[in-house]
């Protein structure tokens, strides 16, 4: 009995979340006089699935090459070369301290003119890798900190070389601790990637931009958007969400 | 066995941890005892390998340890070495954990490691934790867990660095009995501990160590019996002084 | 003690939504996107300056209401008529069919040509030569340059790009072979940037008309808008726009024969 109230209290409580948030937004249009018209939409399926495909394409691409960039930078920042580290350390503070709108426009129209990088999809993962690897190397970093150096101390101890410790210690380790951060990451690389629209990138949000200056429809279109967007991110959400919980039950919470 | 240590230094950042350590003899089994933060485990992690001194040699039986990575790697593999909390592998299971240094430092097959991992366990009762992770289990367990790995590997010595300190009293004397059994059939080992009584009967000889130095060595029936020195002496009173 | 905050929490967020319906003052809002100079821009203060804003504030005096400017996104701009965020807009807006079904437009008030601004070393002589797979646009989104492209440079890649400066630069590196825009700010730009672009200024098709949008069905808003422009005319306001924000380019114009935006 007592399962069947708590089942009801959570369906009850879920369906007035959902009353009051549509809700809130349907008096919001009521307020400006909107008339809703989402079949405007339909019209553009074409040019949406190709934004949709694009984005995934230039997530998953910025996936990998971040993931790179941002391995290098991690471990370039404890290189015993000074100049070598301090670049390292340089890089990851001034590119988590700007916006990635002020990369973009500066690594395409400065850098990569200057360098040669025309082709606006390449320059366009470059940025977008450079951006997010940043953030990857001080996920990488902390967690690689937050190793109990005697594990270290351990497979020294047991006899193994440093290329087995790595292989066999490190990684399985610093994998369990950031695994979960880097899902989370892939989640941000798809939401930044919506900046690529200002070098004209087709991707979703520049498709949804042209489709809205022409028909004007501004709810619809960003509305769509969002949905769109979220149902990527969701997707990846539950992803991490069933990785931390593999993970969690092999580690002890120390 | 034969140690030889001549003259072992050992600084910190400029901060001076052990000073003209000197010692030789033989052993089967030696305690290194002493108050805290003299050095004892520092000592104990050159006599293993895991620290180059700044200065001095190291003999074992008469061979001179080389504290350069290559001759560091094959010494390691001969010593076994077991810590005083937090010694074995997060990520891996109990059988792992022993299973990993047979397979990829001794190069045994995984089902030859398996089965020794196994034998131990059955001989240590450790068969049903096998399959457990470190955080899963109790102190003690841990700390055995620790000496099977160690002892899987056949080293030819055994360092342990106060083994029972982190452990409940009711633990101490199950991790105790299995070093106990493993000294009889003729384990080599060098045990920095608090347990009087175990340094008391098991080791044969003893050193005591007090800022950074040995102040006193020898058979354990004399240090234990008749401390020569003044800190020696105030030390034993100040450890037993809450014996029963 | 926690009911009670919950209750001033609630009491803060109904305050908060209450403010928001304030009564309409008696103003005339005006949306423009000012990033289009000398038509709609800033001066060094940030404050609204431009032909249109002076057009606009001739309208509220003629009027007799005060003016307010609302800086606005182009491609926001016909949703704040919609929504009722702004009465008019001003923005140098061209007449097209596709806009006239979401809103109603004055009586023209100018016309303009589109041009080219092309990248020195690109081999296009005129619009013609850009429908070709080779050939790069760029066109800002939303305007008439970009439904140019889209209807008649099929063969050519169209980048869409948010801001006129984008797609200036674009040009100049190279990066596009042309951009499609209005003659005058093709004419500026190309003055600015002599050594890496050439202007196509001749026109390449009929004339855009510009007018004033409002919200569809403010029949009375466009009549008397309509009343002003005439007025306005004749008493010589156009002339004296162009004197004070376009001597220059009327010169270069009369020049080159092309006819004039407020004939």
């Amino acid at each position: 009995m007592k399962k069947y109230t708590t089942c009801l209290k959570q369906i009850i409580s879920v369906v007035l979340v959902v009353i009051i948030l549509v809700g809130f937004v349907w008096i919001s249009l009521l307020r400006i006089n909107h008339r809703l018209d989402f079949t405007t939409l339909w019209g553009y399926r074409y040019r949406l699935w190709q934004g949709f495909k694009m984005t995934l394409i230039m997530a998953f691409a910025s996936l990998f090459v971040s993931l790179f960039i941002g391995s290098v930078a991690a471990v370039a920042q404890k290189a015993k070369f000074l100049t070598v580290s301090y670049l390292a350390k340089f890089y990851v503070q001034v590119i988590r301290g700007t916006p990635l709108l002020v990369q973009i426009f500066f690594f395409f129209y400065i850098i990569g003119t200057a360098w040669g990088v025309d082709n606006r999809y390449v320059a366009g993962v470059l940025i977008l890798s450079l951006f997010e690897g940043a953030y990857i190397a001080e996920i990488i970093r902390g967690g690689l900190e937050s190793i109990d150096r005697q594990q270290f101390e351990l497979a020294k101890a047991v006899g193994l070389t440093p290329a087995k410790t790595f292989r066999l210690v490190t990684f399985p380790l610093l994998m369990a601790r950031i695994l979960p951060a880097l899902t989370g990451q892939f989640a941000s690389i798809i939401k930044d990637s919506s900046l690529l629209s200002v070098i004209a990138i087709p991707e979703l949000t520049q498709i949804t931009q042209e489709i809205s200056a022409d028909n004007y429809r501004l709810f619809e279109n960003y509305f769509f958007l969002g949905l769109l967007y979220f149902v990527m991110t969701f997707t990846v959400s539950l992803i991490t969400r069933r990785l931390e919980r593999k993970y969690k039950h092999e580690n002890s919470s120390e | 066995m034969k140690i030889v240590l001549n003259k072992i230094c050992k600084s910190f950042a400029g901060k001076s941890v052990l000073k003209n350590v000197c010692y030789e003899d033989d052993f089967k089994a030696l305690a290194i005892i002493g108050p805290s933060g003299a050095g004892k485990s520092t000592l104990l992690r050159i006599i293993g390998g895991l620290l180059p001194p700044t200065s001095g040699e190291l003999y074992l039986d008469g061979v001179k340890i080389n504290f350069t990575e290559k001759e560091l790697l094959s010494y390691r593999r001969t010593i076994g070495f077991v810590f005083q909390t937090k010694g074995l592998f997060e990520h891996l299971t109990a059988l792992e954990n022993v299973m990993l240094p047979l397979i990829h430092s001794l190069q045994l097959e995984k089902t030859e490691a398996e089965e020794r991992a196994k034998q131990l366990f059955a001989r240590f009762g450790l068969e049903r934790e096998g399959y457990k992770y470190p955080h899963q289990l109790s102190g003690g367990q841990q700390q055995r867990i620790q000496i099977a790995r160690a002892v899987a590997m056949k080293p030819k010595l055994l360092l342990l660095d106060e083994p029972t300190s982190a452990l409940d009293p009711e633990l101490t004397a199950e991790v105790l009995d299995m070093l106990g059994e493993l000294q009889a059939e003729g384990l080599k080992t060098i045990i920095v501990t608090h347990e009087m009584g175990f340094a008391k009967r098991a080791c044969e000889k003893v050193i005591f160590v007090a800022g950074g130095t040995i102040v006193e060595s020898g058979d354990s029936a004399q240090i234990f019996t008749a401390p020569q020195t003044k800190a020696l002496q105030a030390f034993l009173n100040k450890v037993l002084e809450w014996r029963p | 003690m926690k009911k009670f905050f919950v209750v001033l929490a609630v009491a803060l967020m109904a305050a908060v939504l209450f403010c928001g319906c304030t009564e309409k003052k008696d103003e005339l809002v005006v949306g423009m996107e000012l990033a289009y100079p000398p038509f709609e821009t800033k001066d060094e203060q940030g404050k609204p300056y431009g032909v249109s804003v002076a057009l606009a504030e001739a309208l509220g005096e003629y009027l007799g209401k005060p003016v307010r400017i609302e800086n606005i996104n182009w491609d926001g701009l016909i949703p704040s008529l919609e929504t009722g965020r702004v009465d008019l807009v001003i923005s140098s807006m061209t007449i097209t069919e596709e806009r006239a079904k979401t809103v109603d437009f004055s009586a023209p008030y100018a016309h303009a040509y589109l041009a080219l601004l092309v990248n020195k070393n690109s081999p296009v002589e005129k619009v013609e030569d850009l429908n070709h797979p080779e050939r790069i646009v760029a066109v800002k989104k939303g305007t008439t340059g970009h439904v140019y492209a889209q209807n008649h440079l099929q063969h050519a890649t169209i980048n869409a790009l948010s801001a006129e400066s984008a797609c200036v630069t674009e040009v100049i590196q190279g990066k596009a072979d042309a951009f499609i825009y209005d003659q005058l700010t093709i004419y500026r730009q190309n003055q600015a940037n002599p050594e890496n672009t050439r202007a196509v200024l001749i026109p390449f098709q009929e004339s855009e008309k510009w007018g004033i949008a409002v919200k569809k069905g403010n029949k009375k808003l466009l009549e008397q808008i309509n009343a002003f422009l005439k007025d306005f005319r004749a008493a010589g306001g156009f002339e004296k726009l162009t004197e004070l924000f376009l001597a220059e380019e009327k010169k270069t114009f009369d020049a080159l024969g092309f006819p004039w935006f407020f004939e």
